[in-house]
């Protein structure tokens, strides 16, 4: 066997055995590196390599979107603005069969869209509605599950940390730009599909309906979300007119929520120390995740992984439909054990230039990636939006995945359609000239 | 690293396969394939697979990447001597340019790197660096006045163009195309290959050859692997070397004839203007940085008489 | 409390604070930056520089604190199953894991890499500042995790009830 072989044999049963003994994934990821890069490169020049990646690895300036989107997600959340959405939310949708959980899901989608994050909108919405739906009659594990997969709409519509994070690992390829814009249609398609479910269920279970609100109560409750609704328009509109990079948005972001949560008068300045240092924890465990993910990106790169994967695709499957589908299939399997930053920063170098060969555009690769991840994180074993969302609501994650499984086999649907049709994610970059 | 009967020199670069630098780094490994009779085998990572052009450098001081090539910019902030290089308006013509870079100055400047375990063995032509801009043409120095330029994050070069009257801002390559594009930046510079390959050709209007800088491209060695060649393999590596740097000299011509090409045929004008103007207005970086690095100045003079 | 847990709590401050001040120095230097090139119509150059590198003190400084936490994300798939005495058995195996982690690479792996960077003098683009201290932030931390993983095996050891 060749020393590649072996390394990789090394790099994934470590791995896995790792993952399994609740060894952090960002250690599961830097350890297993290690191991497989010793066999190749001699001691301490390999460590220190490993070390050097580690670094560089999060060299970025526009990385720091992430800390200050997960920033503006959290003085939100702090400050008053999810109660504001729900309760637009609510006068909007509340009047149909089943109307909570329209609620829920257009919520999700609003607080997933404003902040960049799906774990900070499964918790803001997710610990509000839950028990406002079980008073009307909803099991808490089916709250959840509309919870968490309506949240992954945010990854989808901008601004999104994880599209932030894939233009990173194009290489330039994709500008942010071009995948914020390009993110609207197929989040906001995954939101109807969601609600097209509950539309089915509703109805087949009889939900209650909720009082149906006046054109007036509408008017009240935009008013009360419009400024919260406004931060959209500035951080997005800002982005595509030109008035600043997506970096610079994502501060404007800050400030824009704090001054507000500042207005609103739920948040005082002495807050901000103690918000600063929960954004600061919840920067790190992500941020920490690229590090390591980026040390066994190189390795993958250093050993010809992704030159050989991109051969065996190209010349064993020479149908372009085939492709498509066995890198969606490969990319599930990778999202059920891994989390979405360290998939799309080791699998975007891999699988990118195999889809570019076939035409397609990095711009549809990153919004086909993302959903399909999107996926991977409502799934266990390595399911983080699962397990917020599961405890926020209270209840058993194994409860939860019953109840979700119909949810996934429409984000399923909704992803062979974004995969197979570029249209949907590239006609807003198109009329947009991005 | 020595597997079986042959030893493999690992190079990682961060240009695609397309660009005359990338072509003139495969005829290094044919070349030095051939020569060793295959016991030096090279293995290329293009398209910065291993790392950033600094990362790539360091990685050869750690001693897990045997070679790179990168931007005499950016070697600058590794061995001190590579800034002469950046210095506007340092050479008359690309004959002036050759001759000082493959005689004894060039070379005593490749060597200085071995202090810091980097070992130069050839120059690449990279052309010369020129401005382009999306709203307003370039055509005297004075048309620079307030716009915004991209430029590298490299001292020298901002200066350069805060003293022709613009303003200098630096900003990540990848974020560029979109900030022309959107306007966060009114122009960028760069060399006519890298105008087309980066696609910035498409958003541009103009493109005014004053041609500022000849900043070259550089292929370095690790010491740490340089050293456990034998002296016939450091021979090989070293003619290898050369050999693909007269290569990538006509690589470089046809590309930037055709990148012309492709960028008047896109639509974009371009402008000759009168260098001059231009060189007369960036005088005083270089006073500026005689006056702050003395020992440089000696360096300097030695070029210009060349 | 006894005095290893004083001084554990002791640091647990200090890390939270340099969290803090450095997020807000983040916040305020891009912000800086933004305003500056609208209002003040000039690019300051250090800007982007000092932003790169506070984000990866803050990090990496992170990882440590997250660390003293036990707040790193990880599946506890396998894990909840346990019975209590096999979950302390886990934890430790978990926490040696991360010590040699953070010996290895962090420390012996970080401190080559400052080594290197500093004898050899490199500079950073704009702010000419040693690169070294930039990557210092690594063997740092590698120290913290690992006194933090020693402190929470013994921790384990000594009290029957904590997994
Ligand atoms: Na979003
Ligand atoms: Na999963």
């Amino acid at each position: 066997m060749s020393i590649e072989i072996i390394s990789i044999i090394v790099l994934f049963v470590s791995f896995f055995v790792l993952l399994l003994i609740k060894v952090p994934v960002a250690y599961s990821i830097g350890i297993s590196t290690t191991l497989s890069l010793l066999l190749n490169i001699d001691k301490l020049p390999g460590l220190t390599t490993i070390a050097q990646r580690m670094t560089t690895g999060i060299d970025s300036f526009a990385l720091l979107a992430i800390p200050f989107f997960v920033l503006a997600g959290e003085i939100m959340k702090q400050g008053g603005i999810a109660n504001r959405l729900i309760n637009f939310a609510k006068s909007l949708v509340a009047s149909l069969p089943g109307g909570l959980a329209y609620v829920n899901v257009l919520a999700s989608m609003l607080f997933g869209a404003i902040s960049g994050s799906a774990v900070a909108a499964a918790s803001a919405i997710g610990s509000i509605m839950t028990d406002r739906m079980e008073k009307e009659g909803y099991p808490r594990a089916l709250s959840a599950s509309i919870n968490i997969t309506s949240s992954t709409t945010g990854l989808l519509i901008p601004p999104s940390n994880i599209l932030i994070v894939y233009a990173l690992a194009s290489g330039g390829t994709a500008s942010v730009a071009a995948l914020f814009i390009a993110g609207y249609l197929p989040g906001i398609l995954l939101g109807f599909a969601i609600m097209g479910y509950i539309a089915f269920i509703a109805i087949s279970k009889g939900y209650a309906r909720g009082k149906r609100s006046t054109l007036l109560e509408v008017w009240i409750y935009f008013r009360k979300a419009f400024f919260s609704l406004l931060l959209l328009v500035v951080v997005v509109g800002g982005i595509v007119a030109g008035v600043f990079t997506a970096t610079e948005a994502s501060v404007i972001a800050v400030l824009y929520a704090a001054i507000l949560s500042l207005i609103y008068g739920d948040m005082k300045m002495k807050d901000f120390p103690k918000i600063l240092l929960i954004s600061g924890k919840t920067t790190s465990v992500v941020m920490f995740l690229i590090c390591t993910s980026m040390a066994m990106s190189w390795l993958f790169s250093f050993e010809g992984i992704p030159e050989m994967i991109s051969t065996f695709l190209l010349e064993s499957l020479n149908n372009k439909f085939a492709i498509f589908l066995a890198i969606n299939i490969i990319l599930l399997i990778v999202g059920t054990f891994m989390d979405m930053t360290p998939a799309v920063l080791i699998f975007t170098p891999i699988f990118l230039p195999v889809v570019t060969t076939l035409g397609m555009d990095p711009v549809h690769f990153g919004i086909v990636i993302v959903l399909n991840l999107c996926i991977g994180i409502c799934t266990p074993p390595v399911g983080t939006l699962l397990f917020v969302g599961s405890g926020v609501a209270n209840v058993s994650v194994t409860k939860v995945i019953r109840s979700l499984l119909p949810f996934l086999a429409i984000m399923l649907g909704v992803l062979m359609l974004i995969s197979f049709i570029p249209e949907i994610s590239m006609f807003l970059p198109r009329i947009f000239g991005l | 690293k020595k597997t079986n009967n042959y030893k493999v020199l690992y190079l990682g670069h961060t240009l695609p396969q397309t660009h005359p630098v990338h072509k003139g780094i495969l005829e290094f490994k044919k070349s030095l394939e051939k020569k060793s009779n295959g016991t030096l085998k090279v293995k290329i990572f293009p398209d910065g697979q291993l790392g950033s052009e600094r990362e790539t450098l360091e990685l050869l001081q750690i001693g897990s990447v045997a070679a790179t090539k990168v931007s005499a910019a950016i070697l600058s902030n590794f061995v001190p001597e590579y800034n002469v290089l950046g210095i506007p308006y340092l050479f008359r013509n690309k004959v002036h340019q050759f001759s000082v870079l493959e005689g004894a100055i060039g070379k005593s400047i490749l060597e200085k790197g071995s202090k810091f375990w980097l070992r130069g063995l050839c120059y690449y032509d990279a052309g010369s660096r020129s401005f382009y801009t999306s709203k307003k043409a370039i055509r005297t120095p004075e048309d620079l006045n307030g716009l915004k330029i991209r430029v590298q994050n490299n001292q020298m070069a901002i200066n350069m163009v805060n003293s022709m009257g613009g303003a200098a801002t630096p900003l990540a390559y990848g974020e560029l195309y979109a900030a022309i594009q959107q306007g966060v930046v009114d122009g960028a510079e760069n060399n006519p290959p890298s105008f087309v390959s980066s696609n910035h050709y498409e958003i541009s209007k103009y493109y005014t050859l004053d041609e500022h800088s000849s900043v070259p491209d550089v292929l370095l060695i690790g010491t740490k692997y340089w050293n456990k060649l034998s002296k016939q393999e450091r021979i090989w590596v070293q003619e290898a070397a050369d050999e693909s740097a007269q290569a990538e000299k006509i690589f470089w011509k046809e590309s930037v004839d055709q990148s012309l090409k492709t960028i008047k045929d896109w639509g974009v004008e371009v402008i000759i203007p009168e260098k001059s103007l231009f060189a007369e207005k960036s005088k005083n970086v270089v006073i500026n940085f005689v006056k702050k690095f003395p020992e440089m100045g000696k360096l300097v003079k030695e070029i210009k008489n060349n | 409390m006894n005095k290893y847990e004083v001084t554990f709590n002791k640091v647990n401050k200090i890390l939270e604070w340099f969290i803090i001040i450095i997020f807000g120095l983040l916040v305020l230097d891009v912000l800086f930056q933004v305003f500056s090139r609208y209002l003040l119509g000039t690019s300051f150059t250090w800007t982007e520089e000092f932003a790169r590198f506070s984000l990866i003190w803050m990090t990496i400084i992170g990882a440590a604190y997250l660390n003293a936490k036990r707040e790193h994300l990880s599946m506890d798939f396998l894990y909840q199953k346990l019975s209590l005495t096999n979950k302390r058995k886990a934890s430790i195996v978990i926490e040696i894991f991360i010590f040699l982690f953070a010996l290895i690479v962090m420390v012996i792996g970080g401190i080559n890499l400052v080594y290197t960077t500093l004898h050899l003098d490199q500079l950073s683009g704009t702010l000419r500042i040693p690169l070294g201290y930039v990557y210092a932030v690594l063997p740092f931390s590698g120290f913290l995790i690992i006194s933090f993983s020693v402190y929470h095996i013994s921790k384990i050891y000594s009290n029957k009830n904590i997994c």
